[in-house]
């Protein structure tokens, strides 16, 4: 049940958390599924011929990290321009005199 | 011409010269920026004013040692670590938005200066505070002894002409206990604990921010000429993957012969032979389709569950480090940390998959490195002996690694110390403190921690990489559960915080000791000291999700904390409130 008084910014860092552990979970399966699919144990000759290489990566490195990576660029810097929001982070309360 | 003449060998010593003097230098501009207000959010959170890059390049990026150990790791197994550490580029976002607003806010609404204060005002328990600093000045004593050992070597390595005939700064490596590594050990102390106990936070944030910047100008300047060397990526691999097949061959033999020679009851092996036939038996496993292929060559380095583990490992090992949380609860505003995410997703691009070229060229390069830890100091003297100035380019090339463990045992020092003050001195021996005792105490705390360090390493623990292994993951799996509870779960109790601690860092134990006790399997990395792991899973994993479940099943059994606590923690702030 959502509560009424929450601080703006407890809610909207929840909302950010669950969507950046949604992204890390995208980019886990994408990436380890990708590699291990193309890459894993691939029966080739030893001249390469079969491997395709992008910009000088191997396929699989190529579509299952460095693309993604971009991606990722692209998506966070997204994500703390757009989807991101600010708030004050209040006065900074001094607890000196609850130390005894 | 008389061989102390002879400028390049003083390369490594050069510029070893300039990062402490910049450090020095940073150490004091830092003084004059933390005198500003309160001497205790001064020193140990910079006053909260931590900005964009400071915050960027400092929050998330581990140690010198993880840094260190990559290119290793690249060079040994191929391509496949390009999976091992493809998390980075999630990491700029994990870092920074999943709690970095929140701890931002809670560190403020408590008044916290340190990671166990933050626990003790939100749980409004003293006990929590206390067990937290514990847990942190436990596993950071051996963290910080193990980085002074490690810059003790880097400072020995420079004497002129020691590092071109050494160069392995591997943490296990045998090293010399000779008048060159206590004056190393002894210049190093001085130096780290002179600038932090001048400057505090900001001097160990801003060492930290120069030796970043200096890894990624590194990290450029190789990447240009070990593509110009290698003929382009592409040739490389391929060039790495035929010399691969040959160096095989060639190890093969060489092994079948010593072999042979051991059971014909022959001449016995050298100590020289016994290291070369050890080399032959790794080297016949080479095969150019493994460097290029998973998982891994020669070996079962990334199976499919270390590949998911490590997507855990990295992001949200990150996330709970004291040292990343401290940082973060500096930040000066939300706006700081937005910033962040952008800045290092760029700088991470440029540093991970540049290092990942760089190590595949010098495969292609330097086919049978018997040192696989050697890479990269290899790389930086063979690629710039050429080229003006190319000794004072691989001086600092050299010499990075240092800066990254300045850098490091800076933040320690940081943060041992303000346990110290904090979570002891203040609490239990002067509660009413004045400022000056405070200022005395740090002091007194900071220089005492670095003669333990100095102390510790006159005559190195011999385990001591065990314990450093350990402690690395058991901070994880402590304080990762507790953190996500106190950001964002109203119903946590202080019961299932110290649960949630209490059982990562014991999950923690049990696999690390099952490891050591000859448990480990034949998987990942090779380091000397590995854990069991379960299932084919990193502990981290384990220890994360045991936490979890132990931290809200507890926290449910327990009594709700106190409404207004909450409330003060969650909700707006009524104006007539402070």
């Amino acid at each position: 049940m959502p509560n009424l008084n929450e601080d703006p910014l407890v809610t909207s860092a929840r909302r950010e958390a669950v969507a950046t552990v949604v992204l890390w979970a995208a980019a886990l399966a994408y990436s380890v599924g990708y590699c291990y699919l193309h890459g894993y144990n691939r029966p080739l000759d030893a001249s390469l011929s079969e491997m395709t290489f992008y910009f000088g990566w191997p396929d699989w490195v190529f579509w299952g990290v460095v693309v993604p990576w971009g991606a990722c660029v692209v998506i966070s810097a997204l994500f703390a321009f757009v989807f991101m929001q600010d708030a004050p982070l209040g006065e900074d309360h001094d607890d000196e005199e609850e130390l005894i | 011409m008389p061989e102390w003449l002879d400028l390049s060998r003083y390369g490594v010593l050069m510029a070893l010269v300039v990062i402490i003097g910049v450090s020095g230098w940073l150490g004091v501009v830092a003084q004059r920026a933390v005198s500003k207000g309160s001497f205790l959010k001064g020193f140990f959170l910079g006053n909260r004013g931590l900005g964009v890059w400071a915050m960027a390049l400092t929050a998330t990026v581990q140690s010198g040692g993880t840094f260190m150990g990559v290119p290793s790791l690249i060079y040994s197994f191929g391509f496949i670590v390009a999976l091992w550490i493809g998390s980075y580029m999630i990491v700029p976002l994990t870092g920074f938005s999943f709690v970095g607003k929140r701890i931002a806010h809670l560190s403020r609404r408590t008044g916290a200066v340190t990671v166990p204060d933050l626990f003790r005002g939100r749980f409004d328990s003293p006990t929590v505070g206390l067990i937290c600093s514990l847990m942190i000045l436990f596993f950071l004593t051996f963290m910080l002894i193990a980085q002074f050992k490690a810059g003790a070597i880097v400072m020995s390595l420079a004497w002129p002409g020691a590092a071109e005939s050494t160069m392995t700064l591997a943490e296990d490596a045998g090293i010399a206990l000779d008048r060159q590594y206590y004056i190393g050990l002894t210049i190093f102390a001085v130096v780290v604990v002179g600038y932090t106990l001048f400057g505090g936070f900001l001097a160990s944030v801003w060492t930290d921010l120069f030796q970043s910047v200096l890894m990624a100008i590194g990290v450029m300047i190789l990447l240009v000429l070990s593509l110009q060397a290698a003929g382009g990526l592409e040739k490389a691999s391929k060039d790495a993957a035929a010399k691969l097949d040959q160096v095989a061959i060639k190890a093969k033999a060489d092994f079948a012969r010593y072999e042979e020679r051991i059971q014909s009851g022959g001449e016995p092996l050298t100590d020289a032979e016994k290291k070369k036939r050890a080399h032959a038996e790794i080297a016949a496993k080479f095969s150019g389709v493994g460097f290029v292929t998973g998982p891994g060559m020669g070996r079962d380095f990334l199976p499919l569950g270390l590949a998911c583990s490590f997507f855990v490992v990295w992001i949200w090992g990150g996330v709970s480090s004291p040292a990343s949380v401290l940082r973060v609860m500096a930040t000066k505003s939300t706006a700081t940390l937005r910033r962040s995410i952008v800045v290092l997703s760029i700088y991470n691009l440029f540093i991970y998959l540049p290092l990942i070229v760089v190590c595949i060229c010098a495969r292609s390069l330097m086919p049978d490195l018997s040192e696989p830890d050697t890479v990269i100091p290899r790389m930086a003297l063979n690629m710039t002996s050429g080229i003006r100035g190319g000794t004072f380019i691989s001086g600092l090339i050299l010499a990075a690694p240092f800066g990254a463990v300045m850098a490091t045992v800076s933040c320690y020092l940081v943060v041992l110390s303000s346990g110290l003050v904090r979570d002891v001195y203040q609490r239990f021996v002067n509660p009413h403190a004045n400022e000056h005792d405070i200022r005395r105490m740090t002091y007194i705390a900071m220089i005492g921690v670095g003669l333990v360090a100095l102390g510790a390493n006159l005559n190195p623990p011999k385990y001591l990489q065990a314990l450093v292994v350990f402690c690395t993951s058991g901070q994880t799996g402590a304080l990762f559960a507790p953190i996500v509870m106190a950001c964002y779960w109203r119903r946590a109790t202080k019961e299932g915080v110290l649960a949630a601690m209490g059982s990562g860092a014991f999950v923690v134990l049990v696999l690390y000791g099952l490891g050591f006790s000859g448990y480990a399997q034949e998987i990942g990395p090779t380091t000397a000291f590995r854990p069991y792991f379960l299932f084919g899973l990193e502990p981290i994993v384990w220890a994360i999700a045991v936490s979890g479940i132990v931290g809200i099943a507890v926290s449910l059994l327990t009594p709700k904390p106190n409404e207004e606590l909450v409330s003060r923690m969650f909700d707006v702030e009524k104006p007539a409130e402070r």
